[in-house]
């Protein structure tokens, strides 16, 4: 089965980095694993269209090494590497919103692919969570970029996330609802973003047909 | 994170008492040796989730050797490293699924046993009552197995000796962490599989050497032969290097051989 580059999005590298991308996603044994896996993070924390798909060459890439020499060094590194930035992510935030929603939108990304026995990783459940709250604080609200990053990760991972931990999405909830109703200031599109959560979380995430219907004629409207 | 009953708990959250891994540690969180008797102290008054490290003072089982791994990584307590909560996690759920695979093999061992109305000779019926399933103890277990199968005399082993082919006595069998056994049955258990893996060590100019000296590093002597109710060395055919301590090799029944 031939995945070509397209699948993984690594034609924003150069083209050394994507051989090397390249053998480790057939070879593990022949590279630095170490190397790659900060490769990947560097990349992901710059390009905002590779760190939304990034989890599936980690995937790739952990399925490999684990087939072929039954090793978890990939994963390791990848993880360790997730923590330490995430240690510093509210000096990310200050220093460059744009990285920081990409860490988030990675993170959370790494959540929905890299699976333990079809589980989640129970070690990122929590700071997963950390960082959407982070999003839905007051000063967050108020970027209409950090608003779309926090409902779009709620959109592909708030069911697993509820289904590991029930009572933070609650928590999460219960900050989104108060935004919404009462923060000044933000902008209508936040507005309405905040609001199709809440009624897409209420739907058991999914949106009815209908309700679907009507937000097509919202945006449309805009 | 901890998964208890069925949920994933907040750490703070917790309702049970020192970590069942504590008593066996001899370094604290950040590796240095603990002292003996200090009390173990949950409460580490964190204030992040995912915050790394604190102090853990912990009691100390004296004689408790600590197994070398790869990488400087402490082994003790709950690792604060994402990359060591996914893999302990991940050795727990296997844990699981090989506890529940064994449950479902035993009890159709023994379902068939009662068909045929055969004696209990066998050591695997009335298996199922008697299992190890304290986790514990199998985690514990696991990661002792996992280093002799890490190994590049594992992987030659299994390549050169297929299943069927396997020789008791003769051929190392890992030890089966399912079944009751005290700890230092164990332990042992696990010393003599590993040393009889070294067989299959990849060629080093001096092999015998080695060997003895892997001998008196574990002080064979204090070990009794129990049982040797295996077929002789000279009827197999399928022997590739002989072993030169197959002579002190032990099969270790549930019972404490005794030291003369």
């Amino acid at each position: 089965m031939e995945n070509s580059a397209e699948d993984y999005r690594i034609q924003s590298f150069d083209l050394d980095t994507q051989r090397l991308l390249k053998t480790a996603l057939k070879d593990p044994s022949l590279v630095n694993l170490e190397k790659v896996s900060n490769i990947i993070v560097d990349q992901s924390l710059k390009d905002p269209v590779f760190s939304k798909e990034a989890g599936r060459i980690c995937y790739t890439i952990v399925q490999a090494e684990a087939k072929q020499s039954n090793g978890n060094v990939f994963r390791r590194h990848l993880l360790n590497r997730l923590q330490q930035e995430f240690k510093e992510r509210e000096e990310m935030r200050a220093r460059s919103l744009q990285e920081w929603v990409c860490y988030v939108t990675f993170i959370c990304n790494i959540f929905d692919y890299l699976k333990v026995n079809n589980m989640p990783m129970v070690a990122l459940v929590h700071p997963v969570y950390d960082c959407l709250m982070r999003l839905a604080k007051p000063d967050a609200l108020m970027n209409e970029d950090e608003v779309d990053c926090l409902v779009v990760q709620l959109h592909r991972i708030g069911e697993q996330l509820e289904k590991a931990d029930n009572q933070r999405m609650n928590d999460l909830f219960f900050l989104l609802r108060d935004g919404f109703l009462l923060q000044e200031g933000l902008s209508s599109m936040a507005r309405l973003l905040l609001l199709e959560i809440l009624e897409f979380r209420a739907g058991g995430w999914m949106l009815s047909s209908t309700a679907h219907k009507q937000w097509c004629v919202s945006l449309l409207t805009w | 994170m901890l998964f208890v009953n069925g949920t994933f708990r907040h750490e703070s959250s917790h309702t049970f008492g020192p970590s069942r891994w504590s008593h066996c540690r001899k370094r604290g969180i950040n590796g240095s040796l603990r002292s003996n008797g200090e009390a173990d102290d949950i409460d580490r008054g964190r204030n992040g989730h995912t915050d790394s490290s604190y102090k853990h003072p912990d009691r100390r089982h004296p004689s408790f050797t600590t197994p070398e791994s790869t990488g400087s990584v402490s082994r003790c307590g709950r690792q604060a490293d994402w990359g060591s909560q996914v893999e302990d996690d991940e050795m727990r759920r296997d844990v699981h699924r090989d506890m529940q695979r064994y449950r479902r093999r035993i009890l159709g061992a023994e379902f068939t046993q009662r068909e045929r109305r055969a004696s209990s000779g066998s050591c695997d019926s009335r298996e199922g009552d008697n299992m190890e399933t304290d986790e514990a103890v199998l985690l514990r277990r696991q990661k002792q197995i996992n280093y002799g199968k890490n190994t590049l005399a594992y992987d030659r082993y299994i390549k050169e000796v297929p299943k069927h082919m396997r020789q008791p006595g003769v051929h190392p069998k890992t030890p089966n962490k399912f079944r009751k056994y005290s700890r230092r049955s164990w332990d042992q258990q696990i010393k003599l599989w590993k040393v009889k893996l070294h067989a299959w060590d990849p060629p080093a100019e001096e092999g015998q050497d080695k060997t003895l000296d892997v001998v008196e590093e574990l002080n064979l002597d204090d070990v009794m032969d129990i049982e040797l109710d295996f077929p002789t060395i000279t009827d197999s055919q399928n022997t590739q290097t002989s072993l030169p301590i197959h002579s002190l090799s032990v099969e270790v029944s549930g019972t404490e051989p005794n030291i003369a």
